[in-house]
């Protein structure tokens, strides 16, 4: 459900950011940001250009074809490639991470030749969640697409933004380097399983409306190998992950107010992934799980069936905000437990690009007992920015 | 300490004693200091004011950057871009297109007003300079990245009258485009004018696709700059023209631009703080005359020598102290009130588009206040240390004032002064400034200053010898007899007239010669009947191939010549230099341009090299002497040019390049033409061509103007341009003649006993009043006509050395003497007047008290 | 007290005033100098007071050559020693009386109250009680004497030089002059050398000195006491 996590969107970053960008600098981007977020979740509709381009509807009933589609699909508003999952230092040390790269169209006329019109933007975001750190390191970069120095290339996997890049192998598997701020990510994501289609097929429903939708597919259970770099410090990793890849042009529902989103690798070989979106009245606007174990076997869960009842709640130091880090969600008549690594994995970047979210590595549990890990985002639950 | 307290009692005792009794000649010299002061002060407050925003202005565009990489001309490729954004040691890269873009319809395009527009990435740009983010309205937020929004810093909307949502018309050749106002640059300083749009629109909109004027590099924590810089300059030389500057080589480059222009002000203020310090010591050294009883008696009394100079000195320094203080003031209230109602650039046009405000400088208010109190000090040093030394005894007796002063008559430290002035003029500038010059001229003054005593007891001797032996009129003689024989105290008044004049004199020559041969130099680069501009200055105009033949096949037109012109940057710390390709005869250049001196005769040009013709400055600043062989980065490879000659230029100071067109557009491939000059077919009227040029297609992109209106504007510009040193010619005449007024006023209180005799035996008031004034006048005459001499050497060495060595431009002298004339004739008559009124007061005494008291 | 030894002076115009000239001038000794003008009746006077320098001979003051002074030192011993009056009253006109009176015991680091107490009893002694806040211009010729006459004595010093201190006044103005000099002199048990044209004026001093080309030579005293006594009866 990653469509939601555009609160998570930012742009303009830099690896020396300090205080420099204070004052209308800040705000502008903070606009901008807030601009991306809302064009890539369908609040907005602007009309920037007198010739605005026309993008491509999500529509029920198109196969995925791969490997086409892992590659990027520019006729459409949005979309993102969004890594998360769990490490294990040499010293057995659990660590969280998330990697992600989104792209969006703007409304920049089609017919100007400049390598510089700003068509396409990437913007690029990674954390690291570390107990020991106690709360979450994070960055993110953005850019316009051009030059070579920033794409999303169509046919495969093949990203870039600056120093930033993933790149999926003929052979599946995807490399990635992200060198952040206070940290440096290289890693190799070997598939074990076959991509994940969501919802129907990989038409993925997100509202009551038949075009609140997107494009959806999953990669689960992904074997991480690499290192990670922090305090000029390398150490080898490995863990496993969860790749989503979501393309659309959709609208959100207005009511909305924000998400609370899970992917999680299952012990036993099955994955799970489940959302709720929020309504501004408290009320469930839509909500959604998919299960499909080791063998391939996938159950899809309607609005009804899937429920979302938070269990403790933890206030942010940085905020205020209240978040239930601890969540029961029920599918059907199972009832999963979401347990956090650490409770401070609240993203605040509000010295920058202004977005506050909790996006962190849980620890999951099956009907009471321990089933495996995976990656909890909610948002919504600080005040709307303030402009 | 109780000795301490008592002689500090005593201190303040005579200094109120005196004040009390002569408070209009410590008003007068207070005022002399403070003004001059005020001057220093006003002025450098204005420049650096100005010169601050101005850099603040360039510096907000440029950043935070470490490097910049630009091209010679004014774009360069944009390939460039992602290989510096990919190059090790680079944190960041952001690319800049700036352009100097004409607005159709604004009230200031005919004075070449052009609004900045910079293209940017903000998602580079927000990191590297914040400030120029455009803040969009809240529901258009993309508008940051449309390719129609424009984003402008409020001094650019007041200046275009537009408001957020407004359609804005700019000019890009000979069309013109409409942007959208999508939103304000809030942090844009104070006047700055100037617009922000994203560079890929702007890169479309402005027909610049694949262009850029610059990369500002941020590098790596850690990372040499030195070092780097060096690798990437070696490593650009093979991709073409490329020069990598640093912050402080933009910085060197505005400061390059204006400060020949702000050390010659400063000058000015200085020797108007001179004048002031000449004032002050005449007040000191005829006070200190006065009073020479008074301090044989303090002396006879007790007073040490060390003693009696350190209140001399303390009354010097208290006048120095309060003149200063109140001249810091002065200026402070003077330069707020200028850049308030002129703005920063006084009307020279060096600082336009910015609005400064005024910043108290402690540094330069301390300099000035030391500055002002040591000349006040140094004026009453001479004065002081001649009444400390003298003998008490005899000096109690009456009679001895002017021979107090005699030491003034010594004139081998004058003439010292003049010799080495003359040396000074023989040596070259030094940091391009003509400080020698300006020594120059200041030891001229002393010198001239210096000599008076001597010259004038010569004079008024001569005169008085030829004048007794025919006329019996008692007043006249009176006066010339007191003249002859007592110059000092003469040459003390003739001194602040003196310096006064020879200072305007030698401005209003300098002038003069600069306006006339502008004239001349209008005359001769305007030979044609029309000239046709593609609507102002900027970096979008010019007009096609096609537009250019349709134009010069217009019907009543017999002769078209085309001109293209651009900037070249050939040195990264120095401004710009300008480029101009048009017809020009290798066989007589003279013929289109302004020669001066040297040329290499058309037959002896070389075959192999392209002949170019270059403004006096750049045989100063970049040594193209005729002959020279030079590369220009106009093409690549860069060919070989030879200078063929020099013309001159009073346009461009920083350097200006002609050649011929055709080897321009050979090399360049550039086919576009800014400009055109035409002739026209006899009978037919400037109107009608103009008529027949404004139905073509692209007619409302051109501008014309005749031959006389650039005349006139150009001249009105230069007018404007030295107003500011007129104002100061004025000041200087005012302290001259503050001058006469307190060494007339003094010398009258110290004749007293004088006017006294001379009423008890008959003569009338009327009659010492008229003494007063001839002398005034004859003061006054004399020293107009020294300030002539003095005046007329020291324009000499503006007009040869200062402008050359500052400007890098030559001129031709000129007199003004009709000006002249009526400035000498009113100050002669002000003077008289001046030591008439003076001389009221200390003739309204009681005659008989006069005579009866010792002082 | 003073003594000078074989002074000899020439003008810079070469003419010789004094030559060889000798005199022992004892404390408390008030003398009057007479003599024809030009004989350098003045010129003694600086030179004893220091303000210039004999071409031969030495000037004492209680034993110490003026001529190993150097002008600090000169204008130190002349500013406590010595009390000046002169012809032409030489008063300040921008200081008030009491500051004119005042001038020689700041000179001398007199502490602020004692000098104001000093001046307003040496202005008393003089009779212009309560005028110390005047100025010159508001006084008479004989006042402004009596003004000098408090100022060269309110510093106690040993010797009072005065120059032709009645030249200027009238002769009943100058009899209350010349008799305040001495009453005051004797007062502060000062020396005196009084330089005048006038016997009158000589006649108050202790004794009478007639200085010509060849020196100092004592007037008979007698004739001295009877002028005095004819100048008290007229």
């Amino acid at each position: 459900m990653e469509i939601l996590k555009c609160g998570s969107a930012h742009t303009g970053s830099s690896p020396k950011r300090g205080c420099g960008l204070l004052g209308i600098a800040r705000r502008a981007m903070r606009l901008l940001s807030l601009a991306v977020t809302l064009l890539i979740a369908g609040f907005l509709a602007t009309r920037a250009s007198a010739e605005p381009p026309r993008f491509s509807p999500v529509v029920p009933g198109v196969p995925l074809v791969f490997p086409q589609d892992f590659g990027a699909h520019p006729d459409f508003r949005n979309e993102w490639w969004y890594v998360t999952g769990w490490l294990e230092t040499p010293d057995k040390k659990p660590l969280g991470f998330q990697i992600t790269f989104f792209r969006v169209a703007t409304e920049h006329n089609r017919a100007n030749p400049s390598r510089f019109a700003p068509k396409q933007l990437i913007i690029a975001h990674a954390a690291l969640s570390d107990p020991a750190v106690g709360k979450l390191l994070h960055d993110q970069k953005s850019a316009r697409e051009g030059l070579g120095l920033a794409y999303t290339k169509e046919g495969d996997t093949d990203v870039k933004l600056d120093d930033w890049y993933m790149l999926r192998e003929e052979n599946g598997r995807y490399q990635t380097t992200i060198k952040a701020r206070d940290f440096m990510l290289r890693f190799s994501l070997t598939p074990t399983q076959k991509p994940m289609l969501q919802d129907d097929g990989g038409f993925s429903h997100k509202g009551p409306l038949p075009e609140q939708a997107s494009y959806y597919y999953s990669e689960p259970q992904l074997q991480v190998t690499g290192t990670v770099t922090h305090h000029d410090k390398e150490i080898a990793v490995n863990g496993i992950a969860w790749l989503d890849h979501e393309w659309s042009t959709a609208y959100l529902d207005p009511s909305a107010e924000g998400w609370d989103w899970v992917g999680a690798n299952l012990d036993d070989g099955s994955s799970l992934m489940a959302f709720l979106i929020r309504g501004k009245d408290g009320r469930k606007v839509w909500a959604y799980a998919g299960i499909r174990d080791a063998s391939g076997r996938f159950t899809r869960f309607e609005p009804d069936q899937v429920s979302f009842q938070p269990q403790r709640t933890w206030r942010s130091p940085h905020t205020d905000a209240v978040y239930p880090v601890e969540m029961r969600i029920q599918t059907g008549s199972t009832v999963w437990l979401l347990t956090p690594l650490q409770d401070d994995q609240e993203l605040d970047s509000r010295q920058s690009t202004g977005a506050v979210y909790w996006e962190g590595a849980v620890r999951i549990s099956r009907d009471g007992k321990p089933a495996g890990r995976g990656y909890f985002e909610m948002t919504g639950y600080v005040e709307s920015l303030k402009l | 300490m109780a000795k301490l307290t008592h002689s500090g009692a005593l201190s303040r005792w005579l200094l109120w004693g005196e004040w009390r009794a002569h408070r209009s000649q410590a008003v007068v010299a207070v005022i002399a200091i403070a003004i001059g002061v005020a001057l220093g002060f006003a002025i450098h407050l204005i420049n650096a004011a100005a010169f601050n925003e101005f850099s603040a202005a360039a510096r907000s565009i440029s950043g935070q950057s470490d490097l910049q990489v630009r091209g010679a001309q004014a774009t360069f490729d944009e390939s460039l871009f992602p290989v510096l954004a990919e190059r090790d040691g680079v944190e960041l890269a952001n690319p800049v297109l700036e352009l100097d873009v004409a607005i159709p319809g604004n009230r200031d395009e005919n004075k070449g007003a052009t609004l900045k527009i910079l293209g940017l990435d903000i998602f580079r740009a927000s990191i590297m300079t914040p400030d120029l983010i455009g803040i969009p309205a809240e529901d258009k937020l993309f508008d940051i990245l449309a390719d129609d929004a424009i984003f402008l810093s409020p001094a650019a909307m007041e200046w275009l009258d537009v408001k957020l949502g407004d359609p804005l018309q700019l000019r890009v050749g000979t069309q013109a485009i409409t942007l959208r106002v999508a939103g304000g640059l809030t942090r844009a300083r104070a006047g700055q004018r100037i617009g922000v749009m994203d560079i890929g629109a702007a890169q479309w909109r402005f027909q610049r696709i694949g262009q850029l004027s610059r990369i500002e590099l941020k590098l790596v924590r850690g990372m040499g700059h030195a070092a780097f810089k060096a690798a990437l300059e070696q490593e650009l030389k093979l991709r073409g023209q490329f020069l990598v500057t640093e912050p402080a080589d933009q910085e060197t480059r505005v400061a390059n631009m204006s400060r020949a222009y702000r050390v010659n002000l400063n000058m000015l203020a200085m020797v108007a703080l001179f004048t002031g310090t000449f004032l002050v010591f005449s007040t000191q050294a005829l006070s200190v005359v006065r009073r020479r009883h008074q301090f044989a008696l303090l002396r006879v009394l007790g007073l040490t020598r060390r003693q009696l100079l350190g209140q001399i000195l303390l009354e010097g320094g208290a006048l120095g102290i309060v003149g200063s203080l109140l001249g810091l003031a002065l200026g402070y209230v003077a330069a707020a009130t200028a850049l308030h109602v002129f703005g920063g650039d006084l009307g020279s046009g060096f600082f336009s588009g910015v609005k400064p405000s005024v910043h108290f400088d402690p540094v330069v208010a301390t300099f000035l206040f030391f500055l002002g109190l040591s000349t006040t000090l140094l004026g009453s040093a001479a004065p002081a240390w001649e009444a400390a030394t003298a003998k008490p005894a005899p000096a109690l007796k009456s009679g001895s004032e002017d021979a107090a002063l005699s030491k003034l008559a010594t004139s081998w430290p004058a003439l010292v002064c003049l010799v080495l002035a003359g040396v000074l003029t023989q040596l070259p500038p030094i940091f391009e400034l003509p400080i020698f010059g300006y020594l120059a001229v200041v030891l001229l003054l002393i010198g001239g200053i210096a000599l008076m005593p001597r010259l004038s007891a010569l004079i008024f001797s001569a005169v008085f010898s030829a004048i007794s032996k025919r006329t019996s009129r008692a007043m006249p003689l009176l006066a010339l007899a007191r003249l002859a024989n007592a110059p000092n105290q003469a040459s003390i008044a003739l001194g602040g007239v003196l310096a006064s004049f020879t200072l305007m004199v030698s401005m209003a020559i300098m002038v003069a010669s600069f306006r006339v041969s502008v004239d001349d130099w209008l005359k001769h680069i305007l030979p044609a009947q029309l000239y046709v501009k593609t609507a102002t200055s900027g970096d979008t105009r010019g007009l096609t191939p096609g537009e250019k033949e349709a134009l010069a096949a217009l019907p009543g037109i017999s002769r078209a010549d085309f001109f293209r012109s651009s900037q070249l940057t050939l040195d990264p710390r120095r401004p710009s230099i300008a480029l101009m390709a048009r017809p020009i005869d290798a066989a007589d250049p003279g013929n289109t341009l302004p020669i001066t001196g040297e040329a290499i005769a058309p037959a002896l040009l070389p075959k192999d090299a392209i002949p170019i013709w270059v403004s006096e400055a750049m045989v100063d600043l970049y040594g193209y002497t005729p002959g020279t062989r030079v590369t220009l980065p106009i093409a690549t490879p860069s060919p070989v040019f030879v200078v063929a000659g020099v013309w001159r230029d009073y346009g461009r100071q920083f350097g200006a390049i002609q050649m011929r067109l055709a080897d321009y557009q050979a090399l360049s491939g550039d086919n576009k033409v800014n400009d055109a000059a035409l002739w026209l077919q006899e009978g037919v009227t400037p109107e009608q061509a103009i008529a027949s040029m404004k139905r073509l297609p692209f007619g409302d992109a051109l501008e014309f103007s005749e031959p006389g209106e650039i005349y006139a504007s150009s001249l009105n510009f230069f007018d404007r341009s030295f107003a500011v040193t007129y104002l100061l010619e004025m000041v200087a005449i005012v302290i001259g003649l503050l001058g006469v007024a307190a060494s007339f006023s003094a010398q009258a209180l110290a004749r007293g006993k004088e006017f006294g005799m001379l009423r008890h035996i008959g003569a009338t008031r009327r009659q010492i009043l008229s003494m007063l004034a001839v002398e005034g006048g004859l003061v006054t005459v004399l020293g107009i006509v020294l300030g002539f001499a003095l005046g007329g050497c020291i324009s000499l060495i503006l007009v040869f050395i200062v402008n050359p060595q500052s400007f890098h431009w030559t001129m031709e002298l000129s007199l003004p003497w009709r000006g002249l004339l009526a400035v000498a004739f009113v100050l002669t008559a002000s003077a008289a007047l001046t030591a008439l009124l003076s001389g009221r007061h200390a003739v309204s005494g009681n005659a008989i008290r006069a005579v009866r008291e010792d002082w | 007290m003073l003594e000078l030894r074989h002074i000899g002076k020439a003008y810079a115009s070469g003419r010789r005033v004094l030559a060889d000239l000798s005199y022992i001038l004892d404390a408390g000794e008030y003398v009057a100098i007479m003599g024809e003008s030009g004989v350098g009746k003045s010129t003694l006077l600086n030179l004893i007071a220091g303000l210039d320098a004999p071409d031969s001979g030495e000037v004492l003051i209680d034993g110490m050559a003026m001529s190993s002074l150097d002008d600090d030192a000169a204008t130190r011993l002349r500013r406590k020693e010595f009390g000046f009056i002169f012809q032409a009253f030489h008063i300040l006109p921008h200081l008030t009386l009491s500051q004119n009176v005042a001038l020689p015991l700041l000179l001398n680091g007199i502490q602020a109250e004692e000098a104001t107490e000093r001046t307003e009893q040496m202005l008393f002694a003089v009779g212009l009680s309560g005028r110390g806040d005047h100025f010159s211009r508001q006084l008479s010729g004989g006042e402004l004497q009596r003004v000098a006459i408090a100022r060269a004595l309110v510093h106690r010093p040993k010797l009072i030089l005065a120059d032709e201190p009645t030249g200027n006044l009238d002769p009943d103005t100058a009899h209350d002059i010349l008799t305040l000099m001495r009453a005051e002199i004797k007062a502060n048990g000062a020396s005196g050398i009084i330089v005048t044209h006038s016997h009158a004026a000589a006649a108050t001093a202790d004794r009478v000195l007639v200085l010509t080309k060849d020196g100092l030579h004592p007037l008979n005293p007698e004739s001295s006491a009877a002028s005095r006594q004819s100048r008290w009866r007229s």
